[in-house]
Order: C-alpha cells, then sequence, then structure tokens
C-alpha cells in the first residue's frame, strides 16, 4: 500500500464504519486513479509524497457530515445527532445574533443618543471615533445578524461565509493587540474563535437531506430571545456596575442552565424520540460551554479582581454542571437504546 | 434531481463504468463545468443504487485492484428522460419568452 492510499485511507475513516464496509474499497481505486498521471516516474512520486487535494479532503467531509449527521431518511441514532448538531448550531447562532443587539444598543447608549437613559459613567466613554475603515471593521461582528437569518431560511454557504465574517475581523485585531503589546496576552479570545470555528463548521450539517428550519418559529426567537436577554441586561448595565463581573462565558453558563432546567422540567417520558434531538444539543453546549469557562477562568489571574471572579466562575461552573450531568447521562442512555440501523426514526422536525 | 446525478445518469446511459470513468465521462460531457471529487461521485452514487436507478454491473480486476462498474437500471432510465423532458420544456419555455421580448440577438450598444 503507497503512502498516499494510506494518506486517502485515513482520510476515509471519517466516514461510518458500516458505509466504509461497502465503498472505501471503490473510493480508493477512482481516487489512486484520479492521482494517476500517465507518467511512471511522476506517478511514483505521487504515491509516495502526494496527498489528497483540498477539495478531495473537503468532499470527504461534505460526505461523512450527511452520513453521520443523518437528515430524514437517516438510521435513527445518526437522525439524532444529526438534529441535536443543527439545534445546537441554531441555538448558537441565535445567541451571538440576540447579542449582538446588545453591543448595537450599548454603542448608542454610550455615543449619548439614548437621552432618557442615565449618562455612562466617565471611564466608559467610547474610545475617540477612528477611521471609516476601523468603524466598519468594528461592525463585522454585527454579521452574526444575517448569518443567523441565512441560516434558518436555508441559505448554508451564505450563513457560513457571513459567520466567517463577523469571526476574522476581531481575531486579526486581537491577534495584533496582542503581538503589540496593547492588551495581556490571554487565552479567551482564541478558545472563543475556535469555538466560532467549530460553529461554522458545524453549519455543514445542514445540509440537503436535512429537513428545513421551521423558518416562523426561529425568526420569532430572534425578537424573543432579543427581549429575554440583551434587553434587561442593557437596563441593569444602564444603571448599575454589577454586569462587569459576567463575560461572555458567564453569560453562555446562565443561558446554557436555564435553558437546560427548561428542558428536564418539560419533558415527557412518553415522547423520548422528540425529546433526545434537544436532549443531545443541550447536552454538546453544555460540555462545550463548561470547557469554555475552565479554560478561560485561567486568563482571571491579570483582572484586578481576580478573587471575586474567580469565585464567580466557579459557581457557574458548578451550577452548569449540576444541571449538565444528570441530562447528559440520559442522553447517553437513550442514544444507546436507538438502534444504529435503519428502522422508523422518529420525524420531528427541528423546532424549539 | 441535482446536475451531479443528471450527469451520473447520463454518462452510465451508453456503457456501464466504474468510478473513474463515470468522473471523466461527467467532466466531458459538461464540458469540464462538473468536476466530481471523489466523495461528492460516491455521495450520489450510493443515493442511486439506493434508490434502484444505478446497480452494480460486474467487477474487473486492474492493477491488482478491483474495479467496480455500474450500470443504468431501467428504471435509472426513465428517471433520466423525464427530467430531461422537464428540462427541455424548461428551455423552450425560457427561449419562446426571450424571442417574445427580444425578437433579435442583442449584439452590443448601438453605435454613437
Amino acid at each position: 500500500m503507497s503512502r498516499l492510499e494510506e494518506r486517502y485511507r485515513l482520510l476515509l475513516r471519517l466516514l461510518p464504519a458500516d458505509y466504509r464496509r461497502e465503498w472505501e474499497d471503490d473510493m480508493v481505486a477512482a481516487f489512486l486513479e484520479s492521482m494517476d498521471t500517465g507518467d511512471a516516474e511522476t506517478s511514483a512520486y505521487v504515491a509516495d509524497y502526494g496527498r489528497p487535494q483540498l477539495s478531495e479532503v473537503a468532499s470527504v467531509i461534505a460526505l461523512a457530515a450527511r452520513l453521520r449527521l443523518g437528515g430524514t431518511d437517516a438510521p435513527p441514532r445518526s437522525y439524532a445527532w444529526g438534529e441535536a448538531v443543527r439545534l445546537a448550531t441554531l441555538m448558537a447562532t441565535l445567541a451571538h445574533a440576540v447579542m449582538v443587539t446588545a453591543g448595537v444598543a450599548i454603542t448608542t447608549w454610550l455615543s449619548g443618543n439614548i437621552a432618557w437613559l442615565p449618562a455612562p459613567p466617565p471611564d466608559w466613554m467610547p474610545v475617540a471615533a477612528g477611521n471609516l475603515w476601523r468603524t466598519a471593521w468594528d461592525l463585522a461582528d454585527y454579521a452574526w445578524l444575517p448569518a443567523y437569518v441565512a441560516l434558518v431560511l436555508g441559505h448554508r454557504r451564505v450563513a457560513q461565509a457571513l459567520a466567517l465574517l463577523a469571526i476574522l475581523p476581531p481575531a486579526l485585531t486581537n491577534a495584533v493587540r496582542q503581538a503589540a503589546g496593547e492588551v495581556p496576552p490571554s487565552a479567551s479570545p482564541w478558545v472563543m474563535l475556535l469555538l466560532d470555528g467549530v460553529l461554522v463548521l458545524a453549519m455543514a450539517a445542514f445540509h440537503d437531506d436535512a429537513a428545513p428550519v421551521p423558518r416562523r418559529r426561529w425568526l420569532r426567537a430572534l425578537p424573543i430571545g432579543i427581549l429575554l436577554v440583551p434587553v434587561p441586561l442593557f437596563a441593569v448595565q444602564a444603571t448599575s456596575q454589577v454586569l462587569r463581573l459576567l463575560d461572555w462565558p458567564g453569560l453562555s453558563c446562565v443561558l446554557v442552565s436555564v435553558a437546560t432546567v427548561i428542558h428536564l422540567a418539560g419533558r415527557r417520558p412518553y415522547r423520548p424520540a422528540r425529546a433526545l434531538p434537544w436532549s443531545l444539543a443541550l447536552t454538546l453546549l453544555a460540555t462545550t460551554i463548561l470547557a469554555l469557562r475552565l479554560v478561560t477562568m485561567v486568563d482571571y489571574g491579570h483582572q484586578a479582581q481576580h478573587a471575586t471572579l474567580l469565585t464567580i466562575a466557579a459557581a457557574e461552573a458548578a451550577v452548569l454542571l449540576a444541571v449538565g450531568a444528570p441530562l447528559a447521562a440520559m442522553t447517553i442512555r437513550a442514544l444507546r437504546r436507538l438502534p444504529a440501523a435503519p428502522t422508523e426514526p422518529p420525524r420531528e422536525g427541528i423546532g424549539p | 434531481m441535482t446536475e451531479p446525478a443528471f450527469f451520473i445518469l447520463t454518462a452510465l446511459l451508453d456503457a456501464p463504468r466504474h468510478g473513474y470513468g463515470i468522473v471523466s465521462d461527467v467532466a466531458e460531457l459538461s464540458r469540464g463545468r462538473v468536476q466530481l471529487k471523489i466523495g461528492s461521485l460516491y455521495g450520489v452514487l450510493d443515493r442511486l443504487v439506493v434508490d434502484g436507478l444505478v446497480e452494480l454491473d460486474r467487477e474487473e480486476a486492474w492493477q491488482g485492484r478491483l474495479r467496480r462498474y455500474y450500470r443504468l437500471t431501467e428504471r435509472g432510465r426513465h428517471a433520466l428522460a423525464a427530467e430531461a423532458e422537464r428540462l427541455a420544456a424548461n428551455a423552450r419555455i425560457a427561449s419562446a419568452r426571450l424571442r417574445e421580448l427580444h425578437p433579435r440577438p442583442i449584439t452590443g450598444p448601438a453605435p454613437s
């Protein structure tokens, strides 16, 4: 077996085992033939040092996403994973979209355009306006809002492009600032960048086999989310200093904990098929946010109130663990009971 | 029917083909516009097999490997004919409307 074949077979391990049993050898034969240049010397070189092109890798990843994160005709277990990843992706993108509206409100408040609110503290005044390029750069974060709408409307690639537009400028700004010593080096922005990157990749779960997102419900979730989260937060922030102690990982812990409690309280034991994708989605989110919370606690060492911040962060993590662990245990049991082979899968559309 | 599925069925119309043979023929039929990657090919092919539009024809040894050849089923031939008719009908509608609104070919801006 050539090195090239080994590399391609390694890539194919992304596909489910039963699919590989049926198709792997044929895929390998077709791939090796596609890499054959017709010249013995060049082909021998490619066999040793060649690698699958990025487009080949992307096609296998897309196939793996379709098979592992199944759509309506997939086996029950693949369907449950698919629905869970789609739900978790929608919820995470919704959270971003909802929170950027808070950014708009705070910017308007700091610039003195909301007369009926108390004036912001002097040390919160905005940095002197930069040039147009800098303003546009800062506004890139708001691309989460159209990214969410595009995802709900079924324009997955547009959503991915817009999400990348929202992610990359802040990441570049942060890299430059850390390199220039303007801000102390910290892990938090990089971990959040990594998670946002995973979120963009997870949008691949919205493939052609997946049922369309129930538009009305998820579009309605946007104004409801804005009323439930940024509006109260903004009101508290305008009148007190307490929210300085709540960062994005902390807020995420609170939101996922609340969502988990509501889910556990509203579960109907006689409808496990409907509850499982939601349980799995919340378990995925809880695990991710718990990891984010623990990793970002390291950065509190630089902060003036680090003892208070650490205590609050530990409490947030403990609450999330307390509600997330029972949910995870139930979800794993339910997943194991599901047959991996095709039978009659649940046919519920994703919706809140 | 997606465009890759349409071209894969068209490639299998005249003779059974193996995986890479389908990729080459689809590229030729589409004048290079549809360049199937191997993952994309098998993502479509497996569904065509499950739907009964394509089936295994034979396996042949080639350079120490087994090549699988696939052929179009009667059901696949009907599905392709129906899709080709649908596309042709759409094209006729668009062409008729174009002739109606632009009777003469547009050759560029009028000379000043």
